[in-house]
């Protein structure tokens, strides 16, 4: 094949692929959100009716909505702030230890989201969890921790914690790589301690890591879905647990689109929550711009 | 040096909250995981009367009643999805990756541009087209679907361009055209070669992604014998109740083997994500 050629032929199996299995169903799914169908019947042209519908009558989409902030809003501080001084902790103080340390505290982020559920829920469970047997021994007395529903959602900002601040640790990691240890050098040699590094260099030299792991965490923190949908699989609670608690944006699209079977109305939340994700990364892209022209 | 040496004591006392810390931390990161070794080697009667904090010694018999239960099958069902779409996603990025670093053709700045927009999509948007798409083909409870599954994926494509881009030499390309090598002949003999741990690192972060996948086959799979091992996970633990030991067992043997194997390759992971992930 000529040079001219096969860089064609090259990028023809990304292309055909993307077009055959995810651009095409992108766009099938965009024309069926148009539509009332449940997939096996005939599918009736509705226009816009449930989109409407997802704004002014899913008073599930607005709660899981609220509920996928708030889990958000908390996880992502604590999440971020552990990950920041593992990282700093492992660079200044562990140097022997260090990829021990990390491997271990690696893990969590790398275990099968579905088994993470499973294995909060025993430790959770009311009668024959650990974290109760804990509390008993502290003289505290057990919480019904899956049966309550700001109990439950501590459980979940617990688990999310749990698995991802050993990412955020990667993260800091290698940016910290990237600083000079002179300037830490010359800190030293003017008389600041520790945290006056720590604040004055390393968290200002962090800024494109921080910017990185707050938009990761705010993307995939609305996409949440495996872990507290297995953490209440067997409980038998609801989907999203108590007083859908828990319940996130995806899923309440996969309760109306594959419990109820409303392909229409489910790919029209598809398209929706969609929509919201964009604009939070617009919004937070923004806020980033306006802080850096101060 | 320092010349005055601090005393040893306030120099511990200093550095016992940073050991507390990472302490606690990884103990918090590792509880999980004992539990539920330990929880699998205990009758399932006695998990109810109280916290296991040491093995039991009913892990044969926990053990005879997972394998009873089509777990290798399911084990296998995953090995077959993860290994294909991996290795077919891996040639399909190193592939373009190749071609955007190193060839000048027209259209390359919008095709590219392309592969970059798809970057921010989430996987739902297109979940219920697929799952419609493959009913139409007849492909719906198959293995298909899964291997198919984000083979196309743009973060491959974008990571290996920049990889090729700064680590495969020019002249070793033309080198090879001179010697007469067709041109995927220079990318399979002289290119591939050079860019291991690239392909290293996308092969544990696709496999990853792929054994982990859960919504995919929860949507599309319904026979039994085509579960992979994070639905029959899910499912086990809702259908089994009677066996709740022989459950948390199978969980172990789910997870914890693949853990152990991306430990040592958990370098060429985290290089992966630290170049900017996107997913997951």
């Amino acid at each position: 094949m000529s040079k001219k050629k096969a860089p064609y032929a090259m990028i023809a199996p990304y292309f055909i692929l993307y077009l055959a299995f995810g651009l095409f169903p992108i766009l099938f799914s965009l024309g069926v959100s148009f539509t009332s169908w449940d997939g096996i019947g005939e599918a009736a042209f509705v226009g816009l009716k449930n989109y409407k519908r997802v704004f002014t009558q899913d008073k599930f989409f607005y709660k899981s909505m609220l509920n996928t902030l708030i889990l958000l809003a908390i996880s992502t501080p604590i999440q971020i702030a552990l990950g920041l001084f593992m990282a700093t902790f492992l660079k200044d103080f562990f140097k022997k230890t260090r990829n021990g340390l990390q491997l271990i505290n690696f893990l969590p982020y790398i275990t099968t989201p579905v088994a993470v559920g499973i294995i909060f829920q025993l430790m959770f469970d009311w009668k024959s969890g650990v974290i109760n047997a804990f509390l008993n021994l502290l003289g505290i007395e057990s919480v019904y921790w899956l049966g309550n529903a700001w109990a439950s959602r501590a459980v979940v900002i617990f688990m999310i914690v749990w698995k991802n601040y050993g990412y955020m640790m990667i993260m800091f990691l290698s940016g910290l790589a990237a600083i000079s240890d002179e300037l830490y050098e010359a800190a030293k040699i003017d008389g600041a301690r520790w945290w006056d590094s720590f604040t004055k260099i390393t968290i200002p030299l962090l800024r494109p890591i921080f910017i990185f792991v707050i938009t990761t965490s705010v993307i995939n923190g609305f996409k949440l879905f495996d872990e507290p949908q297995l953490l209440f699989n067997s409980v038998s609670q609801p989907i999203g647990g108590p007083d859908r608690a828990v319940m996130t944006v995806v899923m309440r699209f996969y309760e109306a689109s594959f419990r109820s079977f409303e392909f229409g109305y489910g790919s029209a939340l598809a398209y929706c929550l969609f929509l919201v994700i964009a604009a939070a990364s617009l919004l937070l892209f923004k806020l980033i711009d306006r802080k850096k022209g101060e | 040096m320092s010349v005055r040496r601090k005393p040893v004591s306030t120099l511990v006392l200093r550095k016992l909250p940073v050991w507390i810390f990472m302490i606690v931390l990884s103990v918090c990161a590792l509880l999980p995981f004992y539990m539920m070794v330990v929880m699998g080697t205990h009758y399932s009667e006695d998990l109810y009367t109280g916290v296991k904090l040491f093995f039991g010694k009913y892990f044969v018999q926990n053990f005879q009643t997972v394998m009873r239960q089509n777990f290798l099958l399911y084990y296998w069902n995953s090995i077959l999805v993860a290994v294909c779409n991996t290795v077919g996603g891996l040639m399909v990025s190193a592939l373009a990756g190749y071609a955007f670093a190193k060839f000048d053709f027209k259209g390359k700045a919008a095709l590219f541009a392309m592969v970059v927009a798809t970057l921010a999509i989430p996987q739902q948007l297109g979940l219920i087209g697929f799952v419609l798409e493959m009913r139409w083909l007849k492909l719906n409870n198959t293995l298909f679907p899964l291997i198919v599954s984000g083979m196309a994926n743009a973060f491959g494509v974008f990571w290996m361009r920049q990889y090729i881009g700064g680590s495969v030499p020019d002249e070793i390309i033309e080198s090879g055209r001179v010697d007469g090598c067709k041109e995927f002949g220079i990318f399979f003999r002289l290119v591939l070669p050079i860019i291991r741990p690239a392909l290293i690192t996308i092969f544990l972060l696709f496999f990853l992604w792929s054994w982990n996948s859960y919504m995919t086959p929860l949507v599309m799979i319904s026979k039994e014998e085509l579960y992979t091992i994070p639905l029959s996970i899910a499912l086990i633990s809702s259908e089994y109740r009677t066996d709740y030991a022989a459950r948390i067992l199978a969980l172990s043997m789910g997870t914890i083997p693949i853990l152990i194997l991306f430990s040592f390759g958990s370098k060429y992971l985290i290089k992966g994500l630290v170049a900017g992930s996107v997913k997951g």
